[in-house]
């Protein structure tokens, strides 16, 4: 089986290593700014898909289902992200023979609408946020919103239909601010997934976000796993995870996976997925939406279970049976975290910060996993998302993973351009996160509170001691520039010198 | 040699002399120090310092982007600050050009994106790193801040306009 990457970055390599693993043969696809990237000088062959603007490259269906034909290819791997919510590649993999790697096309479009999604955990039996149960589109009234918002009840959270990854979402916390937090969603939504929907649905207060990933086979078979906690949030990004929650009992975690593998079963479900919930501080949990692939953080869930999410899902594209002990997969061996990096300033308020990456040195050692997707001499585009690398670490208690991630944020060295190392240096030294007390307002709010404070401190003997290193690298620059020029004095002077002998010869 | 060295915009005065193979005498502010110095990688620098035993220190000095705004990226510990050798110097050499651009800083687009808001008028005032403008690039949205305080000069965009990197976005004075 020859396996097409339809992907870029660090998620392309995670799959190219479970590839390798399994000795299966590698198709990357890559565009203008990526001929260097670590995906393509890993995979065993790769196709140039398109200029650099992933709507002309990566988010092209038909470049690439060509890419795999030509290739010689038998399946597609989407990654996460790009084409692989798009129930549409899905169908256009199936019409060129080729196996795509993932959940079925109808699997996908049904739950990539959250009302529709919503409507089939109903079905399942399963809560739901209190909300609106049809979509709202652009020719409903505001009258008929606010009305509609008075029965959803406040505060509430606007949503887009389409949404997803935060975008199109606003919270409201009266029905004063209700008509211009619906038109900057519609617009949000419209922008990002060409569909200005959107829907109402009551704010829990102090939500964790606690998901539920799944592996399901072509049988009938679907096996959860232990929890995943996502609630360290920036503007409803997640940038930390960790495996098992430390609100979730093990009673708690038998009826949330069960609650989740019966939304799944509502759409015959394969391949991995996972089902987002909500936790509220009373111990009640909604179902939020399932997302119909991969996830970012599925190696916290690895860490913890010992099962390859990503070779299950080939060998399940391939017809094997999922023939894991359920008891394996959801009980929790150890802690696991996952900090990711980005190539960002969080000291400029998390401004992007593309640019050539003139050393790299990820952290090792005991317990440490790192899923990078670059290398040196490469330059961090400005076109796609900007995570450079996710740092995974393993460890017996939670405690102890969290002094890992400290020890591994202080050994991972990132040159040439900034990132969010420091801000990861930090997180893991505040109090609400040591104790597990936060929720997904958390993050935001302690930022707020930092107003803008660098997360970069140095001691006064730390920044005495970077003046003093700064100035002996000027230094020896300055010496070693001069030993250089002198070299080449010496070479002319030996050239005149032989010149001389030749002359007299 | 004696360079200006500021690191996050604080200057120090920083001698070095060699005084042995890898041995190095360095006096900051004033301040004198004994350092032992090898090179470590290409940006890497091992540090042992006075005292026994030598406390060891790994600082790591990169150029920032492309290396032509002279900025060095310094590591230490997992933490980056950026520093700049013989800025004061430098800045001086700048007022001479133009000296009524004293004090006025510019807030530029650092990459290609669309221009989300403005957040302020001309004449607003402004404290220090107070967001003026939002540009959404890379999938989002980034609000730029004020480099000081002062009082905004010139908007030079609207909501809506594409901007190139580099281009300047606002003016404050």
């Amino acid at each position: 089986m020859k396996i097409l990457i339809a992907n870029r970055g660090e998620i392309a390599v995670r799959i190219i290593r479970a590839c390798r693993e399994m000795g299966l043969p590698t198709v990357a696809v890559y565009s203008e700014c990526d001929r260097g990237a670590r995906h393509v000088r890993e995979a065993d062959q790769a196709v140039h898909i398109g200029p650099s603007e992933a709507a002309r490259s990566y988010l092209r269906i038909d470049a690439i289902v060509d890419a795999a034909r030509d290739a010689g290819a038998d399946a597609v791997h989407p990654g996460y992200g790009f084409l692989a919510e798009n129930a549409a590649f899905a169908r256009a993999c199936r019409d060129a023979g080729l196996t795509f790697i993932g959940p079925s096309p109808e699997a996908i479009a049904l739950m990539g609408s959250k009302t529709a999604a919503r409507q089939a955990a109903i079905r399942a039996g399963v809560p739901v946020v209190p909300g609106t149960e049809q979509p709202l589109d652009e020719r409903v009234p505001d009258a008929e919103i606010l009305r509609i918002a008075d029965a959803v009840g406040y505060p509430l959270v606007v949503k887009a239909v389409a949404g997803g990854g935060g975008k199109g979402m606003r919270t409201v916390d009266d029905a004063a601010s209700l008509g211009a937090a619906v038109r900057t969603a519609r617009s949000e939504a419209g922008s990002a997934f060409g569909d200005t929907s959107i829907y109402l649905e009551r704010r829990i207060v102090e939500p964790r976000h606690i998901e539920i990933q799944l592996l399901g086979d072509t049988y009938g078979t679907i096996l959860p796993f232990a929890e995943r906690e996502c609630s360290i949030q920036r503007r409803h990004q997640k940038v930390v995870e960790e495996s098992p929650s430390m609100a979730v009992t093990p009673d708690l975690r038998r009826r949330m996976a069960d609650a989740a593998v019966a939304v799944a079963r509502t759409v015959e479900y394969s391949s991995a997925g996972t089902i987002e919930f909500l936790l509220d501080r009373d111990g009640a949990f909604y179902f939020l939406e399932m997302n119909t692939r991969l996830q970012v953080e599925h190696p916290v869930t690895e860490m913890v279970t010992s099962i390859d999410l990503v070779q299950w899902q080939i060998r399940i594209a391939r017809g094997e049976r999922l023939n894991v002990d359920s008891g394996r997969a959801l009980t929790p061996h150890g802690h696991a975290i996952e900090c990711r990096i980005y190539a960002e300033d969080p000291d400029q308020g998390f401004l992007p910060s593309p640019g050539l990456i003139r050393g790299l040195r990820p952290a090792a050692g005991p317990g440490v996993r790192d899923d990078g997707g670059v290398s040196v001499g490469y330059t961090v585009p400005v076109f796609y998302d900007s995570m450079i690398a996710k740092l995974v670490v393993w460890a017996a208690s939670r405690r102890e993973a969290v002094d890992r991630m400290a020890r591994a944020l202080r050994e991972y060295q990132v040159l040439g351009i900034r990132t969010t190392i420091p801000f990861f240096l930090w997180l893991m030294r505040q109090p609400e996160y040591l104790d597990g007390r936060y929720d997904t307002t958390y993050l935001d709010r302690l930022l707020a509170e930092r107003a803008g404070r660098t997360f970069s401190d140095l001691t006064a003997e730390e920044e005495e001691l970077t003046a003093m290193a700064v100035a002996v690298d000027a230094y020896l620059r300055l010496s070693e520039g001069q030993a250089a020029a002198r070299q080449v004095d010496l070479q002319g002077l030996w050239k005149q010198a032989a010149r001389r002998e030749a002359l007299r010869g | 040699m004696t360079f200006e060295i500021a690191i996050d915009d604080r200057s120090r005065t920083v001698s070095v002399e060699r005084t042995a193979a890898g041995r190095f005498r360095v006096i900051v502010d004033g301040r004198p120090h004994d350092v032992d110095a090898v090179r470590a990688g290409v940006f890497g620098l091992s540090l042992l310092l006075d005292g026994h035993p030598a406390s060891s220190r790994e600082i790591q000095i990169a150029p920032s982007g492309d290396g032509g705004s002279g900025q060095l990226l310094v590591g230490i510990d997992g933490r980056t600050v950026a520093a700049t050798v013989n800025a004061r110097r430098k800045r001086r050499a700048g007022a001479h050009g133009g000296a009524d651009t004293d004090g006025e800083q510019k807030v530029v687009a650092p990459m290609p994106g669309r221009v989300v808001r403005v957040l302020v008028a001309p004449g607003d005032a402004v404290v220090a790193r107070q967001g003026v403008v939002v540009v959404e690039a890379m999938k989002m949205e980034n609000e730029l801040r004020s480099p000081k305080a002062g009082r905004v000069k010139d908007v030079a965009v609207t909501a809506g306009m594409s901007v190139e990197a580099g281009r300047v976005l606002v003016v404050i004075e």
